[in-house]
């Protein structure tokens, strides 16, 4: 969540947190409605299990100053919503459905209730494959594509670790498959790319030559081959895996790079490296 | 073969669970606690595993010797559950078939919701961010052969441990699986330890309701029927429902889901029954393990024992119970506290020593 702001929205953070949290499922509403259910006509037992627990629930985790307050001893910015996951909403919401239903004496009204239960269910939240489901194509749930690239870089390497420049799913999913792929771009300065723009001292920062790769083949800003080129250089970056389509492969041709492979959507280029780099494991032996 | 290798991933992971689930759960007297057993065994397999795995890696030794010190650990484990506990294991066995012949038709739910989950963890495919850090550290750790050295998302050498991960050893855990047995870190994470980690949460829900209902069959099955309904359905970006299907591999959907669950079925425990010394033994077992499994535990581990089992111990005047209570909590806030002081800058450890 890192939209949003505990210094910012002091006490309305605590709204918005639980409305980006819930977005439009009624289930924490459900699991109050639940807990007025109880109080009403709950056993004791199920009352001294769940009651206390859930006053208390409200008066700290969904309580408008805990985030305040906590954010002077942590940064519970991004991570305040993991305490809505204390809410036992997933246990005592469908006892209480399933002890209004077994209370019934008619087995028809018993078949009716469950089936309005589960309707109202379906009806308060989103489904898991609202957006489609998309089965994976093989045991590594990995898209073969990524798995034949690994192998296109492979074959044009002549080192076993090699270094290469991929776009954002690839770049994400790469190493989960091939851990003998190292990066040039980390998580962190993709976000960035993702979210923001590059100053001109950033792109003359010779501590981070992968901002000017990314300022020209991510955000399409006017970057100069032969500072391109001297980011691969500086970053020992040897591959780069672009889409066929992508509008910037006229450029990587003109900063040096030529094509070794391609798949039904990517093509893999590669660039000499004046310095061949090679890449070793750190020596640890000679510490123990 | 690889799903047959994924298959028998799952099974031996279950009788690890089981062997050390059982040594700590079987008494004398009465017939063993299956579900507990295998709940109580995966945290307490975790956390023997912190105390094996941190001074390996604190002293940059390579994976291969953290498997070659946790593997007899584990089969000595193993062989005396199978010596004093084999029995048991039969007996119970005997037992589950006999209530499956007895009740065909629930056992038959049963086994269709917790195959429908099967399912949709194991065959879909789902593009995560966290995977790039949690499921490429593991095939880091297991192609470099070291711990948490290097980067894994760029697979650069690191000059100090990333302390927020220091502690959570769980992925420590499936690199020395991936070693071991050569099975690719992509099918431990997404295949096997999220097929584990269903089967227990389910457990876990089962194990509820059982008590809720208090062993009344039908109304335990329609609970567990509601659950998986709601679980499906309860789904943004940051519900434990979420992770729990699309990002099973991750430590959060254990702690978001099986840390929770297992606590608030130890709470129920305690409010029925008094036999206050295991099973607060066995509650310190799970927040603990919990701790060790992703750092998310240790801020939400103590949070949620305490808005439990507070409330329960003030009003009753338990105040004996504050101490267990106190234990339970304290492995979170200690290494909370820990990663707050590396934030401050107070310590760092280095990957390599610094004369």
């Amino acid at each position: 969540m890192t939209v949003l702001n505990v210094a910012e929205q002091g006490i309305r953070y605590l709204r918005a947190c639980l409305d980006l949290y819930s977005e439009n499922c009624a289930f924490p509403a459900l699991y109050f409605a639940a807990l007025i259910f109880l109080c009403a006509k709950g056993s004791e037992r199920d009352k001294r299990i769940f009651l206390p627990g859930g006053v208390v629930l409200l008066l700290t985790v969904y309580n408008p100053l805990s985030p305040v307050i906590l954010m002077h001893f942590f940064d519970v910015n991004s991570e305040y919503y993991r305490f809505f996951w204390i809410t036992p909403a997933i246990v005592l919401v469908p006892y209480v459905a399933t002890n209004i239903i077994t209370q019934q004496k008619d087995v028809k009204q018993k078949i009716a209730i469950g089936a309005l239960i589960a309707v109202l269910f379906v009806f308060s939240g989103n489904f898991l494959y609202a957006n489609g489901y998309q089965k994976a194509e093989n045991i590594y749930k990995m898209p073969p594509e990524l798995m034949e690239v690994s192998s296109i870089i492979h074959e044009n390497s002549d080192t076993e670790y090699t270094k290469a420049f991929l776009e954002y799913d690839y770049n994400m999913q790469m190493r989960q498959y091939d851990p003998k792929i190292l990066l040039t771009i980390d998580r962190e300065d993709y976000l960035y790319a993702t979210s923001a723009d590059y100053t001109q001292e950033m792109l003359h920062d010779p501590e981070h030559p992968q901002y000017r790769m990314l300022a020209a083949l991510i955000k399409f800003d006017p970057v100069d081959p032969a500072d391109f080129t001297d980011a691969l250089e500086t970053s020992n970056t040897e591959f780069v895996v672009v889409n066929k389509t992508h509008r910037m492969i006229p450029y990587l041709k003109q900063a040096g790079l030529y094509q070794v492979g391609e798949t039904k959507e990517r093509a893999v280029f590669k660039y000499d490296l004046k310095d061949p780099y090679v890449f070793e494991l750190v020596d640890y032996t000679a510490v123990y | 073969m690889q799903i047959l290798t994924a298959a028998l991933g799952v099974i031996a992971h279950f009788i690890i669970y089981l062997s050390f689930g059982s040594l700590l759960t079987k008494r004398k007297e009465g017939e063993l606690q299956l579900s507990l057993s295998l709940v109580v065994g995966f945290f307490a397999y975790y956390s023997l595993f912190f105390f094996v795995c941190i001074p390996v890696m604190k002293m940059y030794r390579p994976l291969s010797l953290l498997t070659a010190v946790w593997v007899p650990v584990v089969a000595m484990i193993v062989l005396c559950a199978v010596i004093f506990c084999a029995g048991s294991w039969v007996a119970k066995g005997r037992s589950i078939l006999q209530s499956i012949r007895r009740h065909p038709l629930p056992a038959a739910i049963l086994f269709a919701i917790l195959a429908v989950q099967i399912v949709i963890v194991t065959t879909s495919y789902n593009f995560t961010l966290d995977a790039s850090y949690y499921v490429a550290g593991v095939a880091t750790n297991v192609d470099t052969n070291m711990i948490n050295v290097y980067d894994p998302f760029t697979g650069a050498w690191q000059d100090h441990f990333e302390m927020r991960y220091f502690f959570a050893t769980y992925p420590v855990s499936d690199a020395v699986v991936c070693q071991l047995t050569g099975i690719p870190a992509l099918v431990q994470t997404k295949t096997v330890m999220a097929t584990v980690v269903i089967l227990l949460t389910n457990l876990v829900y089962y194990m509820i309701a059982k008590l809720l209902f208090e062993e009344k069959g039908h109304g335990t099955v329609l609970m567990l029927g509601f659950i998986c309904l709601m679980n499906l359905f309860f789904i943004t970006m940051f519900t434990p429902s979420l992770f729990l299907f699309t990002r099973t591999y991750e430590g959060k959907a254990i702690v978001g889901n099986l840390s929770v669950m297992t606590i608030l079925y130890f709470f129920i425990l305690l409010v029925k029954d008094r036999k206050v010394r295991l099973y607060w033994l066995l509650l310190f077992l799970v927040c603990f393990g919990s701790t060790t499994v992703s750092s998310t535990a240790n801020m939400l581990i103590p949070a949620e024992v305490s808005i439990l089992f507070l409330p329960d111990i003030i009003l009753k005047k338990r105040f004996r119970q504050l101490l267990p209570y106190a234990a339970c909590i304290l492995p979170g806030i200690l290494l909370a506290l820990a990663f707050v002081a590396y934030v401050k800058g107070y310590f760092v450890f280095y990957t390599y020593p610094r004369w």
